[in-house]
């Protein structure tokens, strides 16, 4: 566990002085900061946009974060054999993908928040509820940052930065409709389409589950339950996605 | 029990798009025993390297075992026991030295009360205390070639692995590293290391292995060191006339003049004697006698220049090396 702790330490360290990060956080605030003044002119509706501005851009540039940042982070080091001083040491293979990963989580987190301080500033500041949707849609964001991750942890194993970061990419644009493919499949395709759009439902994260932005801008209710389900969901998804990772980097050679 | 034992390892990799593999390693054997400091020498591409990261557990072999301390190369036993300095190591730049020895410490498994204490005493030995609180990028070579040795001694390992310990470093870098390697020795610890640096693996070896295309082509003890050391004697001389040498072929092996002196160099020592004879009887006069001791480059440039046998097949003597730039034959 202290094995772990020192290599998420030393990846978000790594992380947290990288550029992107601080680009990542500048760029989410400002353009919360820039909703501010642009909701006027939408009557009626100025909280609203700056929510729904705000809860979308972090959770993009929660996402894409997680993409550009593990995607370099790993390969760099093997790159680099910054690897063989970790992994000449008594630290396992699958330890390193654990702590490699933790740092990643504990990078972005950090753009979650400074981006929902911004965020909830900027809604104090227009006379808005600071509502509990607010933080949950936020934390749910955080949840789908860490699928995603994962998956970004998973190709570094095996690819470049550039392809780890565009298979990434494409998870994400597949999982964000791997439901409404299913749902389509069911009503209008044959046997091998259903199939299909089946396998693809179980094997990409389902992200939809971590959308709670609809609920948050539009004071529906949320059912505390779905937090839950949605956190064991990604905790489950990481895991297997962990194992696969561990599986081909067991097998890894660093010639 | 050895602290390595590596036996029969092969090793080959695929390269590039090719799909045929190259042979690396083909059954290299070597033994480290402990308290001892192994060298290990070989040219570019010889499989040191290599030999290194199976050993480590970085790749794993082909065919073949390595084992330290009985422990299978990679197992965590292993490695709680192994200090290693790779070859041009990348160490994180973002990080000071202090934060870097933090890391490796934590991954090693020293005690965090004990931490501080042992990062401290590193810094000290290899001479980087007031740099400490610096970012590693802002570290000359020879800087990061001593971080890099102070993180593999951090956890007090009882086996030393360093790929090119002396490289980058300048004099006083060099004389600070053999230092530290010696007085770990002295406490008993088990060093294998890889050089092109000969003088300082002469200095410092109890043994060296030299590979060759893959194999360990011989592994020399300190006694067999001296040995083929002893080297050539020759016979600085003036006034050696033409043909004067001609009766000597049985004791001389080459001569070659330089202005007007000739440069002899006797093939055993106990023809000193009657050559010095010779040139005296013929008016000649004899300036110097001196005996050259063969290096250990001699003893490499020799042995690579030998067919690969697995196995380490001792060679013969017979074929000393001759310097071209002096003696232009006989």
């Amino acid at each position: 566990m202290n094995r772990i702790a020192a290599v998420a330490i030393n990846t978000f360290r790594e992380s947290a002085r990288e550029r992107i990060l601080v680009v990542a956080a500048v760029f989410g605030a400002v353009l919360m900061g820039a909703t501010v003044f642009l909701s006027p002119l939408a009557v009626g509706a100025r909280q609203k946009i700056v929510m729904d501005v705000g809860l979308a851009a972090i959770s993009i540039i929660g996402v894409l974060s997680a993409v550009f940042l593990g995607g370099t982070l790993v390969h760099k080091e093997i790159d680099r054999k910054a690897i063989y001083l970790v992994l000449s040491r008594p630290v396992s293979r699958p330890a390193y993908l654990v702590g490699k990963l933790a740092g990643v989580v504990l990078a972005v987190s950090l753009i979650f928040a400074v981006m929902t301080a911004v965020l909830a500033a900027a809604l104090v500041l227009g006379d808005a509820a600071l509502r509990p949707a607010v933080f949950a849609a936020v934390y749910l964001s955080l949840l789908e940052t860490a699928v995603v991750a994962s998956i970004v942890v998973f190709f570094s194993t095996f690819t470049t930065p550039m392809l780890t970061s565009f298979f990434a990419l494409c998870c994400v644009a597949a999982g964000s409709l791997s439901n409404d493919l299913r749902v389509f499949a069911e009503k209008f395709g044959g046997a091998g389409t259903r199939a299909a759009a089946n396998a693809f439902y179980y094997l990409l994260p389902n992200l939809k589950v971590f959308n709670l932005r609809h609920e948050a801008v539009h004071d529906l209710p949320f059912r505390v339950g779905d937090l839950a389900l949605a956190t064991a969901y990604a905790a489950v998804y990481v895991a297997a996605v962990l194992c696969f990772a561990c599986l081909v980097f067991r097998r890894r050679e660093f010639a | 029990m050895n602290a390595i034992d590596a036996n029969g390892v092969k090793k080959s990799f695929r390269g590039g798009m090719s799909l045929a593999k190259r042979e690396v390693l083909r059954g290299v054997t070597l033994d480290a025993r402990p308290g001892e400091i192994l060298g290990f020498l070989g040219s570019n591409g010889a499989g040191k390297t290599t030999t290194i990261k199976i050993v480590l557990g970085l790749i794993r072999a082909d065919e073949g075992t390595a084992e330290l301390f009985g422990h299978p190369a990679g197992s965590k036993e292993a490695a709680l026991r192994t200090g290693y300095l790779p070859e041009m190591p990348y160490f994180y730049p973002h990080l000071t030295l202090g934060e870097f020895l933090e890391f490796c410490g934590r991954l090693s498994g020293v005690p965090p009360r004990l931490l501080a204490e042992r990062i401290g005493r590193v810094v000290e030995t290899v001479d980087l205390s007031p740099h400490r609180d610096l970012r590693l990028k802002t570290f000359s070579k020879g800087m990061l070639q001593r971080a890099g040795l102070a993180q593999a001694i951090l956890h007090d390992p009882d086996l030393l692995v360093l790929d090119e310990p002396f490289s980058g470093l300048d004099p006083i870098g060099r004389r600070l590293v053999r230092d530290v390697l010696v007085d770990l020795r002295a406490r008993g610890k088990t060093i294998f290391f890889s050089s092109h640096i000969l003088p300082d693996m002469e200095a410092l070896c109890d043994r060296v292995s030299i590979i060759r295309d893959g194999i360990i082509a011989k592994t020399l003890g300190l006694d067999e060191l001296m040995r083929l050391g002893e080297g050539r004697i020759e016979i600085t001389a003036r006034g050696v006339r033409m043909g004067t040498l001609a009766p000597l072929h049985e004791y001389v092996s080459a001569a070659a003049d330089r202005g007007d002196e000739t440069f002899i160099v006797v093939r055993e020592r106990r023809f000193v004697r009657p050559v010095i004879e010779h040139l005296y009887g013929r008016g000649a006069d004899v300036l110097a006698v001196a005996g050259v001791r063969r290096s250990l480059e001699d003893i490499f440039m020799q042995e690579i220049a030998r067919p690969a046998v697995p196995g380490g097949a001792e060679a013969s003597n017979a074929d000393r090396p001759r310097d071209p730039a002096v003696f232009a034959g006989f």
